[in-house]
């Protein structure tokens, strides 16, 4: 190999070993996620608002979803998500680590219901939503680490190669395996 | 090829002490507590699983002290306010926002910029009810349940203004498996966040 070419590799695995931050959550693998979900989706996020709850105790924003495919289980083309956190009238509220919505972003989500509502919200917080990426002609996602009150992802490239991409074929396959499981009865174990 | 892969692997090593010993993220916006120090209170009601019996109340109020020189404790029979200017801890209240994976929450967003000093003037604390803690005072030990000590000195990390940090073991590390107190303790990451805010 060219000693150029090497040290390439050597910075981009060093790089790729750099870990990324993810509030106190349960340590849970990820086919018991995957088992979690009402839907996996893809889909573009829309516009987003933001409100009080009735006590105005709590924001919650609220997004549109168009959905392009379902990766898992069935639901509508648009949804609605909900989720804790947001901004009235100039003042914010951060739920620390709580995934954060941004309108335009192509994401793959892990959904569950609200149990008080028929909204859709992101099962498992900060390990729900993945942001997809093109590159070299492939399809990437990437677990969106720019959580509320975390702005480590905007400090980065969200651009450059990461140890955590992965494809959406493969993900999609992964998802795959471990709904039939679910389906199956026995536990799939990635 | 042999001499390329050694290059290689000197390259790593001076790659790896060039990068910062430190990866602690602070909150954004950058913002710290008037005065340099808080008081965050406990609330007596405990939960089902953590009540002053089990030491679990008393000893949250000692452990959030791990943050020393900034955070003082007590303990009351109030509930949390939003926006009261009093940090609570609230262990038999999820908060509408802390349910699924999550065990604790703290929900910021009570701060105010002046002259271009941000300073936090809220921050309550919320437990999942879902799951079972322990304190280390509880005789029986630790099984399958979560030390309420730990996570809470980890959710006073935010209420003090610190984010989430990538260094696994230190406090301020999103996630934590049962029976592990290790959180309780702060390592020197979590120190050092402390430091560049306070």
């Amino acid at each position: 190999m060219h000693k150029g070419r090497l040290y390439l590799l050597v910075l981009a695995v060093a790089l790729c070993a750099m870990p990324l931050s993810a509030s106190q959550f349960l340590d849970i693998p990820f086919d018991q996620m995957v088992r979690g979900t009402t839907s996996v989706v893809r889909g573009t996020i829309g516009p987003v608002s933001a409100s009080w709850d009735a006590d105005h105790e709590v924001i919650f924003s609220y997004a549109r979803v168009d959905v392009s495919d379902y990766l898992a289980g069935d639901g509508p083309a648009v949804l609605m998500l909900r989720e804790v956190g947001g901004t009235v009238d100039g003042y914010t509220q951060q739920a620390i680590g709580f995934p954060e919505l941004r309108e335009g972003e192509e994401v793959v989500l892990l959904l569950t219901v609200w149990e008080d509502s028929g909204e859709y919200r992101i099962h498992g917080f900060h390990r729900g939503k993945y942001l997809v990426r093109e590159r070299n002609g492939r399809t990437m996602l990437r677990l969106d680490r720019e959580t509320q009150g975390n702005p480590r992802e905007a400090a980065l490239s969200k651009s450059a190669p990461s140890d955590d991409d992965v494809s959406i074929d493969e993900f999609r396959a992964q998802v795959g395996a471990i709904m039939r499981g679910r389906a199956a009865g026995p536990m799939v174990r990635e | 090829m042999k001499k390329n892969i050694a290059l290689a692997f000197a390259a790593l090593i001076v790659l790896g002490t060039a990068l910062p010993t430190y990866a602690y993220v602070l909150l954004s916006p950058r913002r710290s507590w008037a005065g340099g120090s808080v008081t965050v209170l406990v609330n007596t009601a405990g939960n089902k699983t953590i009540t002053d019996s089990s030491k679990g109340v008393a000893n949250t109020a000692s452990a959030i002290r791990a943050w020393t020189n900034v955070v003082s404790s007590g303990t009351t029979n109030q509930s949390a306010v939003r926006g009261d200017g009093t940090p609570y801890i609230m262990l038999n209240s999820n908060g509408k926002i802390c349910n699924g994976s999550c065990l604790a929450a703290t929900l910021t967003g009570y701060y105010q910029t002046v002259g271009g000093v941000t300073t936090i003037t809220d921050a309550d604390v919320y437990t999942n009810q879902r799951y079972s803690f322990v304190s280390t005072s509880e005789a029986d030990g630790c099984s399958g349940e979560f030390y309420i000590e730990g996570i809470m000195v980890h959710e006073v990390g935010h209420v003090i203004g610190i984010g989430h940090s990538n260094v696994a073991g230190a406090t301020m590390y999103p996630s934590v498996s049962s029976c592990n107190n290790g959180p309780a303790s702060l390592e020197a990451d979590d120190d050092a966040a402390k430091n560049d805010l306070y």
